[in-house]
Formats: structure tokens, C-alpha cells, sequence
């Protein structure tokens, strides 16, 4: 078959960048930037460091060429891929819980996107350099008021749709092509600058230097483990959506595996060098999460000089790095609806982009509502929706069968046997464990209800979602019937 | 604040492993990229299995003759075995002799 007429009605991606700059796009969020800088100076630094990046080697990058492989193989989404893998659909419910979670995750990430646009929009304005300008009384106006925390969360999702309306070449990789590029150039410049104030080092001293009592501390393990699975996306459906718009003779290991988690945690390293030494420089707490993004940092620009373009490239910089993701998460559920349904794609846009707005209202509107959802699905969810796509290539497809036919295939580097024990084994018990690590420690704290309450949702939702999915009739799978198999 | 010898090897270490690793991981796909399509444009085909990929596929079909997806692992052996005696230049590193070697399962 030529490559001329092996183009098929489904879209795919124009050149490889912007593939691998959605990807990165999509993994690389408000939790790279905010999140692992403190969670290393907390967990013992460089140790904290070295583990991390031992089991982004040992399980996120193999997970993700699992999870990019299966899209580009079945040419599906998410319940499209389940149901070519099961054959059947009597458990092709799991597919819906994936998407099910995704939704949920993008309902309580869209107001934090919203917050992201406000802050990159008054850097513009600037609001933050005006005199008399106060951080935290500016931060509580904002979050406290249900007009503009609705009001950007309906911005947001108004935007993603936008985007998604023009597809994935001309919609999301068009804008990622720019914005991440954008996002790694201002952290650059905003960490030469970090490092060059005084006082800065003592940042970068609080992050690398090892502390080796960690080393054998189960709890600096399990924080790397989770920062090493969850800020690569692995099996959130992402990776596989993203990779069954790739074209066939695209490569699937080297840029949906290993440049996905090296990319996106070089930048969560990026971030350690722009965000920690202007924290210690200016005396800020390291640990203040959120806040320190939204009301230390807008304090200390000011004091800069060149302060505002410092700020509008950080605050646009963090707002692109959390868009980006928002217009994955969201595109997984899109991708589904399209092939799943007789909806067209801008049909499935406005249904998923309405359906995640009207469910994102609680968040944006109550930050404790935003963090019990976090909670719930942070902990139970997403090892549970990792669980079911890393257990359909390790349980039902094979990882042997799964590496030699497809992995391998047009691959840049070459995949072994190693692998196979990998997704067979670790993953699926990794994730388990975290399930059971989740629940066991919240047991006598106050998250215990929330935690129970958590796990007989997750329970309901999957007997739910196989139920719903046993009496629904076959899709039309629009696009995967005219995807062709063969080669180039 | 200085920072230690030993901080400095951690961050040193952290910056060769996850920048030089990801730009490295950029680059080849790049080139590998730019390598395929010209070879698409000229050729109208290209080679899909590295030798060492094929000959896991060769092992896999030959152990698993009655898989449910063993036809289709066949048929993507025979493809990339016709196309390589079609094509003038591989895109992996396959010799004269082992492309004569190949034969269809």
C-alpha cells in the first residue's frame, strides 16, 4: 500500500515536533512547576532526585510506550481500544471508567487553568507592579469570588474548545508548537536570572544535596514513585489518544516513551532552577504550593529589575504548561465521543468541553470541593484507570505479542524482553500498591471518610461503566473502519 | 552559599541525565524523522523492522503458529521482507546479505 493511499479519514499529526511537542505539552503541568521543586527539598533532595529518575527509567517510560503503542496500533481512542483488544465488550466498561476519570480530573483542572490565565492576564495589564498592589488581599478577591473563579473556568473551557473544534494538526499541535517552545525559553531565562541572585544558590543547595537518610525511607520511595507516575500522565488515556492520530511510519518508543518522560521532567527540572533560587533569594516557604505561585512569587517580581517581562513570561509560561494539558485531558474525551457515537467532532467537542464546564462549577466555585475531588481521584482514580489500560496490554494483548508486532515497529531505538516483565508485572502491582498505600494511610486521619467515600465511588463507577457498556450497542467506530492495516 | 561537591555531582548529574537525555531523544527523532520521509518521497516505501525486531518477530511467529495474531504478524514479516528487496537504501542497518538471507514466513 502506498503512503498516499494509506492516509486515511482519521486526522493525524503534520510533522513529528509537533507530535512530540504535544506530548510534552500534555504531560508537563501545574504540578511540574509548583509541585516538584518542594516535594524534592522535602524528601531528602538529590536522593529524592535519584530515585525519581530511577523509576522514571524502571516504570514511566516503559508504561508510556505501552499506553502510546496501543493507540497507534488500534488507530481507536480509548473505548475503540478496548473494545479491538477484548474483542468483546463485556468488560470494555474499564475503557469507560479511563474516560470517566479523565473527565472528572479535567473538571477540577480547568479552575486551576482559570487561575493560571487571570494571574498571565494582569501580568500583562500589570496589575502586580501598580503601587499599593497586595498579593494576598488580590489572591482571597479572586478566589473568593464565585464570578471570577466561574467566570475563567468558562473562559477556559470556552478556549479548549476553540482549539479542539480545529482538530489535532490544526488545532492542538498549530498552538503547542508555540506555547511549549515559549514555556522552555522562559524558564531558561527566568532560571539564569534565579541562580544569578544573591542568595539564590542556597535554592538550589535546599534541592540537589542528597540527604542520605532518605535513602532507605519507604515514604521517600512512594513520593517518587508518585511524582514519577502521575507528572508523566501514564494511563490517563492521554498517550493513547495522542498516539493513535500518529502516522505509520512515526516512531512510538523514542518520542511517545523516552522523550515524553525525560522532556517533561527536564522541564519539572527547569522549574526547580527558575522557581527555588528567587524563593530563597526573597526569603518565601519553599512548601507554600499554590500560594507560592500565587501570592509570594507576583511579590517578588516587582522587586526585579525587568520585573514585568519576568512575570508576564512566568505567569504565561505556567499558564501555557497547564493549557496544553487541559487540551489533552479534554481531547481523550473527544476522541471517544467522535468514534463512539454519530456526533461529529465539533458536536463532541461542545458535549465533552459542556460536560466538563457544568461538572467543574463545584470546584471553581469551593476549593475544598476541588481538593476532595484531587483527593478521590488523585489516590483511586487515575491507578485505577493506569491500572485498566497497563492491565489490557499486560493481561489480554501480551507484552511480547504487543512489542514485536507493533513497539518495535518503524521504532528508532529497539525495545527487549526486558520490557515485557515490566508491563506485565511491576506496573499493575505498582499501581495496586499505590491504591492500597492511599487508603491505609488516610485510615484515622480526617481524609478517612473521604477515602471510603472515594473507594465505593471508584467501585460503583466500574460496575457502573461495564454495566452501561454491556447494553450499549456497538459503536459505529467511524474512523477506525476505514484505518487500513499493513505497512508503508 | 557554596554548594557542596556532592551537590554540585547530583545537579550536574540530574542536567546531563534528564537535558542531555531528552535533547538526545529529540534529535534522533528528528533526524530519524527527516531520514524516513526522504526515503518515503524517493523510494515510496520503506523497511518497518530493525534486523533485530524482525528476527524477534521471525522467533515470535515460528513459537506462536496458532496465535489469533499470528496472520497478522505474518503478513507484517512478508511486507517488510518484499519491501526490502523492492527498496535500494533501508532505513535500518540491514546488509546485502542479510536482506538476501529473509525469506517469507
Amino acid at each position: 500500500m502506498s503512503e498516499a493511499s494509506a492516509r486515511t479519514a482519521r486526522e493525524e499529526w503534520g510533522t513529528r515536533f509537533g507530535f512530540l511537542m504535544a506530548m510534552l505539552g500534555a504531560m508537563v503541568g501545574a504540578g511540574n512547576i509548583w509541585r516538584m521543586p518542594y516535594t524534592t527539598g522535602q524528601n531528602g533532595g538529590g536522593v529524592f532526585l535519584i530515585a525519581y529518575v530511577l523509576l522514571l527509567f524502571v516504570i514511566a517510560i516503559p508504561g508510556l510506550m505501552a499506553e502510546t503503542m496501543l493507540g497507534r496500533y488500534t488507530q481507536r481512542g480509548v473505548i475503540g481500544s478496548f473494545r479491538q483488544i477484548l474483542g468483546d465488550k463485556r468488560y470494555a466498561g474499564l475503557a469507560l471508567v479511563v474516560v470517566v476519570v479523565n473527565v472528572a480530573l479535567m473538571s477540577y483542572y480547568a479552575p486551576i487553568i482559570g487561575q493560571s490565565m487571570y494571574y498571565a492576564g494582569h501580568s500583562l495589564l500589570p496589575t502586580f507592579f501598580q503601587s499599593g498592589f497586595e498579593a494576598t488581599p488580590f489572591w482571597n478577591s479572586f478566589s473568593g469570588s464565585p464570578l471570577l473563579t466561574i467566570g475563567t473556568h468558562t473562559v477556559v473551557m470556552a478556549t479548549i474548545a476553540v482549539v479542539l473544534t480545529f482538530g489535532i494538526k490544526k488545532g492542538i499541535e498549530r498552538v503547542v508548537k508555540y506555547m511549549i517552545p515559549f514555556l522552555i525559553l522562559s524558564l531558561i531565562a527566568i532560571s539564569i536570572r534565579g541562580v544569578t541572585l544573591s542568595g539564590g544558590m542556597d535554592g538550589l543547595a535546599f534541592v540537589f544535596t542528597p540527604d542520605w537518610s532518605y535513602l532507605f525511607r519507604g515514604d521517600m520511595w512512594v513520593a517518587a514513585l508518585g511524582q514519577a507516575l502521575f507528572s508523566t500522565g501514564l494511563g490517563w488515556g492521554i498517550a493513547l489518544t495522542y498516539g493513535s492520530y500518529l502516522r505509520k511510519h512515526d516512531d512510538v518508543a523514542l518520542g511517545g516513551g523516552v522523550f515524553t518522560a525525560l522532556g517533561n521532567t527536564a522541564i519539572g527540572l527547569l522549574a526547580i532552577f527558575a522557581v527555588f533560587p528567587v524563593v530563597f533569594a526573597f526569603g518565601l516557604e519553599p512548601t507554600a504550593g499554590a500560594n507560592l505561585m500565587f501570592i509570594s512569587l507576583v511579590q517578588v517580581f516587582p522587586q526585579l529589575v525587568g520585573g514585568q517581562l519576568w512575570a508576564i513570561m512566568f505567569f504565561f509560561g505556567f499558564f501555557f504548561a497547564t493549557f496544553s494539558s487541559g487540551l489533552a485531558i479534554t481531547e481523550v474525551g473527544v476522541t471517544t465521543i467522535a468514534e463512539q457515537t454519530r456526533l461529529s467532532r465539533n458536536q463532541s467537542v461542545l458535549t465533552v468541553s459542556g460536560a466538563i464546564w457544568l461538572l467543574g462549577l463545584p470546584s471553581a466555585y469551593s476549593s475544598s470541593f476541588l481538593g476532595s475531588m484531587d483527593y478521590i481521584f488523585g489516590n483511586f482514580g487515575l491507578p485505577l484507570a493506569t491500572l485498566a489500560i497497563i492491565g489490557l496490554i499486560g493481561w489480554k494483548l501480551g507484552p511480547e505479542r504487543a512489542r514485536v508486532l507493533d513497539l518495535n515497529r518503524n521504532s528508532d531505538i529497539y525495545v527487549g524482553s526486558w520490557w515485557d516483565g515490566i508491563i506485565k508485572y511491576v506496573i499493575p502491582s505498582v499501581m495496586i500498591f499505590i491504591i492500597g498505600y492511599g487508603a491505609y494511610t488516610s485510615v484515622g486521619t480526617g481524609d478517612q471518610t473521604l477515602m471510603i467515600g472515594g473507594i465505593a465511588l471508584m467501585a460503583v463507577l466500574t460496575a457502573a461503566s461495564i454495566a452501561v457498556m454491556r447494553v450499549l450497542p456497538d459503536s459505529s467506530d467511524r474512523d477506525a473502519v476505514t484505518a487500513p492495516k499493513g505497512g508503508d | 552559599m557554596a554548594l557542596s561537591l556532592t551537590t554540585w555531582v547530583v545537579m550536574l548529574l540530574m542536567m546531563a541525565v534528564l537535558w542531555g537525555g531528552g535533547t538526545a531523544a529529540i534529535w534522533r527523532s528528528m533526524h530519524d524523522e527527516d531520514r524516513k520521509l526522504d526515503l518515503i518521497r524517493d523510494q515510496g516505501k520503506i523497511d518497518t523492522y530493525s534486523p533485530r525486531a524482525m528476527a524477534d518477530l521471525r522467533e515470535w511467529v515460528q513459537a506462536n503458529p496458532a496465535d489469533p495474531y499470528a496472520d497478522e504478524a505474518r503478513e507484517r514479516y512478508n511486507e517488510c521482507v518484499e519491501t526490502l528487496r523492492e527498496i535500494d537504501e533501508p532505513f535500518y542497518d540491514w546488509s546485502d546479505d542479510e536482506i538476501e538471507e529473509l525469506e517469507r514466513l
